[in-house]
């Protein structure tokens, strides 16, 4: 059945995310969750639907059965369409070969038949690592106004940080004349967020050529973009400004969620207006007992708290026993802290038990000396910081 | 072996006044984030009823936004699922009377009900609040082989309910004697109806045949306490936690009982095998920032609190300014308790705004009910 769509959307999101360490043993790094309620990948998702594309390809491959269980048939974000919504693109067998996604341009390249379907002007590609709010109809619209065949979405970083980034050197009008990919020496500090719109044509044509290349490895900011800039393709960076994180490494996810408890937040999550969706469980309220004392936190449903939480983040369902002590941590779901245990500066795994008098983190952290306390893992005093905690 | 629901949104809109204004009682807010029928759509949905009727007469509007195709309690199905059944006028009896009586909502549905496919009908009330197997009430009703069994709750001596309820008398096998309405317990009849009913579809079918041979109107007085004794009616008498808010005066008492109280609100709330499921609104966690200090409170999503909170009940969005004091009190959502203000006993429906330094109170055996909207 012919089903045109101006613009759909792929996700990358068979992301390994090997800096997060334990966080991302047993998940995907989009599932890695944030902001007591949110997993990563609920940005990019929101974001589509925020900007009316109905239509996304979330393509998986690393440990995929969290990613999978938590976005289903795409309801929560309204992605549960009868015509387009959102579909799970695992690597497959064909007739030829069975192949692994190699790079994030292979990936793309082996579902051009699921392109092809919706018969799309525009090819919206994003990953699942960031957190960050954007309406993608207006870099749409910038795209179309300039008659690019590729715009790259760009971020001020600080010039220090540059080098960590695919960095965009622009012309005046905006265009790209020049693209590095994590340059020793960047020239200037626009940063590629890694989400890409293009011509479906365009994007189809160099993913072949791309394909055919075989000292390519297979990634857009490797290859594919510098292939058509060489090639002298319109590219144009289209400049986003606002609040954009990646969380890829330990210290910047504890720091992301910190971000939330500030007095004037970047990022606004009970901004109604590109509201951020996420699975919804049927938890009971947050209950807050007679003793607890809690000092600028952000508590989610399910919690019971009877201790003391300051400058922290807790998912649902957390308990915190009478007389523990929780500060600057980031604690996820059905995590339960007993009695007299102590949690500074980490982030604990989900349906972990930090046990009666256990200390875990160190008091007087920083964000380059966070505690991780493995999912599932129980502390007790006599084995305490043996191991389920490592620390990054 | 199947059974149905029918849940009725509007019995007791009377004795909640206040707040069924703009509202039925089934959309009454309570416990933070669920609406009354949560509760009796939930404990059906968890004994695998899936074929559930809800029938509202008037000011439903609140109901249909809230259930909505009913995918939040997975109730989105292509066979059965939930409808809700409101009034309409057929051709030859545009005069038909609005119905307020459970028998003649009954009665309105009647081609529904000749139309089940299921063996077990479950009638529910909203005006009591539980979590209850209704999986173990089917079976007793099954073994008993009974026609129609009230689920009750034991009632100490002690007990005094606001208004007239069903008391039942039983014997030992648990088979009902007589039903009288009353106020209190008495030694013969130590059981008072929850207003949740195990019917076999085929009784229920015979009941509107003689309800309208008869020109019956009260499924009380003209089926249950009429000739009770030779009926085939069972009890099932539930031991668990129960809410009464048929009046305002329990609604207000029931929803700090669960606030304060850790053993009521585990029962009710804090089931993992069965969960109260309710509309999902996508709302961000709540923030404590500032000084503020809560204490025996349930604090729904998206609330930020800067001030002080204790034994009370804030629904989504609630803002709480600095050095604002909340005490006893239910607030509905979005409400705004302004810098320095005080509340203490009252119940805010939506959207109140109470501005700074402003100081209201209630008395906690008369609270103080301040109508949505409101700016104080």
């Amino acid at each position: 059945m012919y089903c045109k769509k101006e613009c759909i959307a792929m996700l990358l999101a068979g992301g390994q995310g090997s800096r997060l360490y334990d966080l991302t043993k047993q998940t995907a790094k989009p599932a890695v969750s944030y902001g007591g309620k949110y997993r990563i990948i609920d940005f990019p998702l929101s974001n589509c639907i925020n900007s009316g594309i109905d239509t996304v390809g979330v393509l998986t491959q690393y440990e995929p059965l969290a990613l999978n269980d938590y976005i289903g048939n795409g309801a929560p974000w309204d992605l549960d369409r009868a015509r387009g919504g959102l579909s799970v693109l695992p690597p497959y067998q064909n007739g030829r070969n069975a192949d692994w996604y190699k790079g994030t341009a292979n990936a793309i390249f082996q579902n051009i038949n699921f392109i092809r379907k919706y018969d799309p002007d525009y090819v919206l590609i994003l990953s699942g690592d960031h957190i960050y709010k954007m309406d993608y109809r207006k870099m749409l619209a910038y795209h179309k106004a300039r008659g690019a065949a590729c715009t790259v979405a760009t971020i001020t970083v600080p010039i220090e940080e540059a080098s960590r980034f695919g960095i965009c050197n622009t012309n005046p009008d905006g265009s790209i004349y020049e693209f590095e990919e994590k340059p020793a020496q960047p020239k200037n500090d626009q940063a590629s967020m890694g989400i890409y719109i293009f011509n479906t044509s365009t994007l189809i044509d160099y993913l072949v050529l791309d394909e055919a290349d075989p000292n390519s490895s297979k990634d857009f900011g490797k290859n594919v973009i510098p292939n058509l800039l060489r090639s002298g393709e319109r590219l144009f960076a289209y400049p986003f400004s606002g609040y954009w994180k990646d969380v890829g490494t330990i210290s910047s996810l504890w720091e992301a969620n910190m971000d939330l408890l500030s007095d004037s937040p970047e990022l606004h999550l009970s901004d109604k207006s590109l509201r951020i969706y996420s699975k919804n469980t049927a938890r009971p309220p947050q209950f807050i007992g007679a003793g607890a004392e809690i000092r600028n936190s952000m508590i989610s449903e399910g919690c019971i708290i009877h201790g003391t939480v300051e400058n922290s983040v807790l998912s649902g369902g957390v308990e915190i026993a009478r007389g523990a002590y929780v500060s600057n941590s980031v604690i996820l779901s059905d995590v339960k802290i007993e009695s007299g245990a102590k949690v500074c500066f980490s982030i604990v795994d989900s349906d972990s038990v930090i046990g009666t008098g256990v200390s875990v983190g160190n008091e007087k952290g920083d964000r380059s000396d966070i505690t991780v306390v493995a999912k599932g893992s129980c502390l007790t005093l006599s084995q305490n910081n043996e191991n389920g905690g490592s620390t990054k | 072996m199947s059974t149905s629901g029918i849940i009725f949104s509007n019995l007791s809109d009377t004795t909640l006044s206040r707040l069924t204004s703009d509202r039925t009682v089934a959309a009454i807010p309570f416990g933070c984030r669920y609406r009354l029928v949560d509760f009796a759509l939930s404990n059906m949905v968890n004994s695998d009823i899936t074929d559930i009727s809800i029938v509202a007469n008037y000011n439903y509007r609140s109901l249909t936004e809230h259930i909505g195709s009913g995918k939040d309690w997975d109730l989105a199905r292509r066979d059965g699922g939930i409808k809700t059944i409101s009034p309409y006028q057929c051709a030859h009896s545009a005069d038909a009377p609005m119905y307020s009586h459970r028998l003649e909502a009954i009665l309105s549905m009647s081609e529904h009900i000749f139309g089940m496919k299921s063996d077990v009908v479950v009638l529910s009330d909203c005006d009591n609040i539980l979590n209850i197997d209704l999986n173990a009430v089917i079976s007793v009703h099954r073994a008993n082989g009974a026609d129609l069994t009230v689920v009750t709750a034991p009632c100490t001596p002690s007990y005094s309910a606001k208004l007239p309820q069903m008391m039942l008398k039983t014997n030992e096998d648990g088979k009902v004697i007589d039903i009288v309405k009353s106020t209190h317990q008495t030694a013969s009849h130590p059981e008072r109806s929850l207003n949740i009913f195990v019917v076999d579809t085929v009784y229920l079918q015979q009941i509107i045949e003689i309800a309208k041979a008869h020109n019956y109107r009260s499924m009380t007085d003209d089926i249950l306490m009429k000739d009770t004794e030779s009926s085939n009616f069972y009890s099932y008498c539930y031991r668990g936690f129960v809410a009464p808010v048929g009046t305002f005066i329990d609604y207000y008492e029931s929803s700090i009982r669960i606030a304060t109280d850790p053993d009521a609100r585990l029962s009710l709330l804090g089931r993992r095998e069965r969960p109260i499921y309710t509309r999902v609104h996508n709302s961000a966690p709540s923030l404590y920032k500032g000084k503020g200090k809560v204490t025996n409170s349930m604090i729904a999503d998206d609330c930020v609190i800067m001030g002080e909170v204790e034994n009370s009940i804030l629904f989504r969005g609630v803002k709480v300014g600095r050095g604002a004091v909340v005490k006893n009190s239910i607030l509905f959502g979005n409400c705004i308790i302004g810098e320095n203000s005080s509340v203490n006993c009252i119940v805010a429906d939506k959207s109140v705004t109470i501005s700074d330094s402003c100081h209201l109170s209630g008395h906690d055996t008369l609270p103080f009910y301040v109508s949505k909207g409101k700016h104080v």
